[in-house]
């Protein structure tokens, strides 16, 4: 059963009741709000999300509700709890939803432990990856959306999640978060693309969510191997430029944007090291994301013809 | 510490230096040093102090002379301060031992 | 009893339980593992109960996802005890040729002594306790070798300075650990006597002979004091910190004379009466194996029943983490309560309320407890 199967009134009922149970990659996630803002929003954007199997565990314990107290009555806010606790100062409540999204990425990137975590956008076609680590601001969510509304599939767009036993890349098809500018740009360039509200005046600037292909969602049972690391920059009118990037570097720059290479010790080191020996490491400028596609397209064919 | 003669000072590999892993990439080696949990890159001529301490204790003199032989260079060549550098960083780093002066080291290694 | 109670004495159970006969552990439904795991963390125990599952061999009967986040915690266990063995290497190079003597306190001394509380245990900073006359020496060398003061507010850095046990916390400038620094176990204000020049008289060397840990009973009566005296508001007591007392009153019960000097060494210290409630806690809980005739023999200085059990009581609620959907107001009294108490029998009144002043202005501005979101990133976190 999916979200998407569950009635208006029926999904309102299970978030302020029990809380709504939703399966996202390898985390099964139980999330309470009593919040319109949170719920209407919701309801659209999880709906190919699977529900949680009766008897399965959650991994993380989400609410997103008005504080207690005094503060309530000033200004309409948003508290978001983990397990009872509350790690953030609130929100305005119109930025409920935006809060639950970016504080389950904050559940996993800082509970994960038993998984290598990079901060990386990762797609997949024929069961190899493409990984674009990259920090924010670099374009690599942009990028991201424009390739999987083209034929590739979204692994994630914030997590390159590795399994310390086989090295394979775990999928976490969330949902993707456009910031600013590249909200129209993904309009304009994929208008099918499913896209929700935007929220002005966010921590980030305008965030907007994409919803991830339906193909993505259902297939985030399917690991891939990591072949190639693309480090993504967008440039204004810049011509596209792909160039090989030296092992060592790629090495540093997967290592220092990884969530927690530090905590994994040698497994960590010797994951990165594995996945740069055996992947085809490049840098990418761009301007143009038909261009970059194209280049990314014969990239993946050539090499795969080797 | 002896700062008044730095080539008469003797170096020994430290017991955290005996498990390291080594991934080399063109002249980029990237080791781990399991007991620090750290991940270090150096160039060729501060893993090549490394490599020429794995088989004893040498004076700073020696294992230099030793680098710029493996690196090809004319003894002297690599500048002094540039050495210091490194050796005082592989002590930080828990790599190498500087010896108390007393110890006995083979002049002629 | 309202359902609220009955789901907290639930979450309660399983934890303790859990620690306590891990054969439990084979016989859990999956709900009671994912609250078992919820409770866990929120007392920081995750790595514990990961580690008596592994003692007591009972791997398959924990259902996959648990175990993945019981992996999770033995991952950060193992690299915070490198990070501390390291430093404390790190801590002799840099401190050799001072001739002091260091002193390995809490964590680090159960980790480089390799003492049954290191089992599961979550690691954070490196303690040290060190000659007040010799800690000049040791600040300026470790500065000059790469280590700094945490930069922290004036009123904080007075406060340590003035009336505490330690020196602000000092940390290298490439690696993320953090060294305390303390010359006594208790604060100078403390109404208990804190000459420390005892412990370092019967402090025992380690192998490596520049470090040594406490005897014994000062070890027990020093993980006593770090949870009665050392509390948090929020937390209460930490239940981790009676898991402490217990893993090393069950390892040091054969030795002997152990009680004897315990006891005797509490009374001088005028800490009589909390080790009392640390052993009752201990044996009420975890059923810590006290001889009768100690615990009968410290009666005498306990208070009379009918004080006796509703402190007990108080105790508890401030020490078990409860059920995190159901938070209950009285638990929450309980650990603001002790957390006064505490500050009670380590500072003199009107120090104590400026101190508890000041604290509840920084908690009401959200100073210390929430992180702002506009400074960081994920990838910061």
């Amino acid at each position: 059963m999916i979200v998407g199967d569950l009635g208006r009134g029926e999904f309102d009922k299970r978030l302020a009741g029990p809380g709504l149970r939703v399966r996202f990659g390898p985390f099964n996630i139980r999330i309470g709000s009593p919040l319109d803002a949170f719920a209407g929003v919701a309801h659209q954007l999880y709906a190919p999300y699977p529900l949680v199997e009766e008897n399965a565990l959650i991994d993380f314990h989400v609410r997103i509700a008005s504080p207690r107290g005094l503060r309530r009555w000033v200004r309409r806010q948003a508290c978001f709890s983990l397990d009872g606790q509350s790690p953030f100062a609130p929100y305005t409540i119109e930025h409920a939803f935006p809060a639950v999204e970016w504080g389950i990425n904050w559940c996993i990137a800082t509970r994960a432990h038993h998984l290598l975590m990079l901060h990386s956008a990762v797609v997949e076609r024929d069961g190899l990856a493409m990984l674009f680590p990259a920090s924010p601001g670099d374009g690599k969510s942009t990028l991201c959306t424009a390739l999987v509304h083209s034929g590739w599939r979204l692994l994630s767009d914030e997590f390159g999640l590795i399994r310390p036993e086989d090295g394979l890349l775990l999928p976490l098809p969330r949902l993707i978060p456009l910031k600013n500018e590249s909200i129209e740009v993904i309009r304009r360039f994929r208008p099918e693309a499913l896209i929700g509200p935007a929220f002005y005046n966010t921590r980030k600037g305008t965030v907007a969510h994409v919803r991830p292909p339906v193909d993505s969602v259902q297939r985030a049972a399917e690991t891939a191997r990591p072949r190639w690391f693309v480090f993504p920059r967008w440039i204004a009118h810049s011509p596209l430029d792909l160039q090989p990037m030296s092992k060592s570097q790629a090495f540093l720059m997967v290592a220092s944007n990884a969530f927690n290479y530090e905590v994994l010790d040698e497994t960590a080191y010797r994951l990165v090291a594995q996945m740069v020996a055996q992947s085809d490491c490049y840098s990418l400028c761009y301007s143009d994301l038909d261009e970059a596609l194209a280049a990314l397209d014969e990239l993946s064919r050539s090499s795969r013809d080797e | 510490m002896g700062n008044c003669q730095p080539d008469r000072e003797a170096f020994v590999l430290a017991e955290a230096a005996r498990s390291l892993i080594w991934q080399a990439w063109d002249e980029v080696y990237i080791i781990y040093q399991a007991s620090s949990a750290e991940t270090h890159v150096f160039n060729e001529t501060t893993a090549l102090i490394l490599r020429s301490l794995e088989q004893g204790p040498l004076l700073a003199e020696g294992t230099r002379n030793r680098v710029e032989a493996a690196l090809g260079l004319d003894p002297g060549e690599l500048v002094e301060e540039d050495f210091a550098f490194a050796l005082a960083r592989l002590e930080e780093l828990g790599l190498i031992d500087r010896l108390d002066p007393v110890s006995p080291v083979d002049d002629r290694r | 009893m309202t359902s609220s109670g009955t789901a907290n004495r639930q979450a309660n159970r399983l934890l303790i339980e859990a620690i306590r006969s891990p054969d439990v552990l084979t016989a859990l439904r999956p709900d009671e593992w994912e609250l078992l795991v919820r409770v866990a963390r929120r007392a920081r125990l995750l790595g514990r109960i990961d580690s008596e599952v592994r003692l007591a061999g009972v791997d398959e009967c924990v259902p996959p996802s648990a175990a993945a986040h019981l992996r999770a915690a033995r991952n950060v266990i193992a690299h915070r005890k490198t990070l501390v063995s390291w430093e404390v290497d790190r801590l002799l190079w840099a401190l050799r040729g001072v001739d002091q003597p260091l002193i390995l306190l809490k964590g680090t001394a159960y980790l480089l002594a390799g003492l049954p509380p290191e089992r599961g245990r979550i690691f954070a900073d490196v303690d040290l306790l060190v000659p007040e006359d010799g800690l000049g020496e040791i600040e300026e060398r470790l500065v000059a070798r790469g280590w700094s003061r945490i930069q922290i507010d004036p009123y904080d850095d007075r406060y340590y300075r003035v009336w505490m046990h330690e020196i602000p916390p000092l940390r290298h400038y490439e690696r993320g650990t953090e060294i305390d620094l303390h010359h006594r176990l208790l604060p100078r204000t403390s109404r208990l006597n804190s000459d420390p020049a005892p412990l370092f008289a019967a402090a025992q060397p380690l192998a490596n002979p520049r470090l040594r840990v406490l005897a014994p009973p000062d070890m027990v009566l020093h993980a006593l004091v770090h949870l009665f005296l050392e509390g948090d508001p929020d937390e209460g007591l930490r239940l981790r910190d009676l898991v402490d007392v217990h893993d090393l009153l069950t390892h040091f019960s054969g030795q002997p004379g152990f009680w004897d000097q315990l006891v005797r060494k509490a009374g001088d210290l005028g800490f009589a009466r909390p080790l009392f409630y640390g052993l009752r806690a201990a044996e009420r809980l975890f059923a810590t194996p006290v001889p009768r005739e100690v615990l009968g023999g410290l009666r005498r200085v306990s208070p009379p029943w009918p004080l006796r059990a509703p402190m007990e009581k108080l105790i508890d609620l401030a020490l078990l983490p409860g059920h995190p959907d159901h938070p209950l107001t009285r638990a929450g009294l309980a650990r603001w309560l002790i957390y006064v108490r505490a500050h009670w029998l380590r500072m003199p009144p009107l120090l104590l309320a400026r101190h508890l002043s000041r604290k509840t202005w920084l908690r009401f501005r959200g100073a210390r407890k929430r992180i702002d979101l506009a400074q960081l990133d994920l990838k910061q976190q």
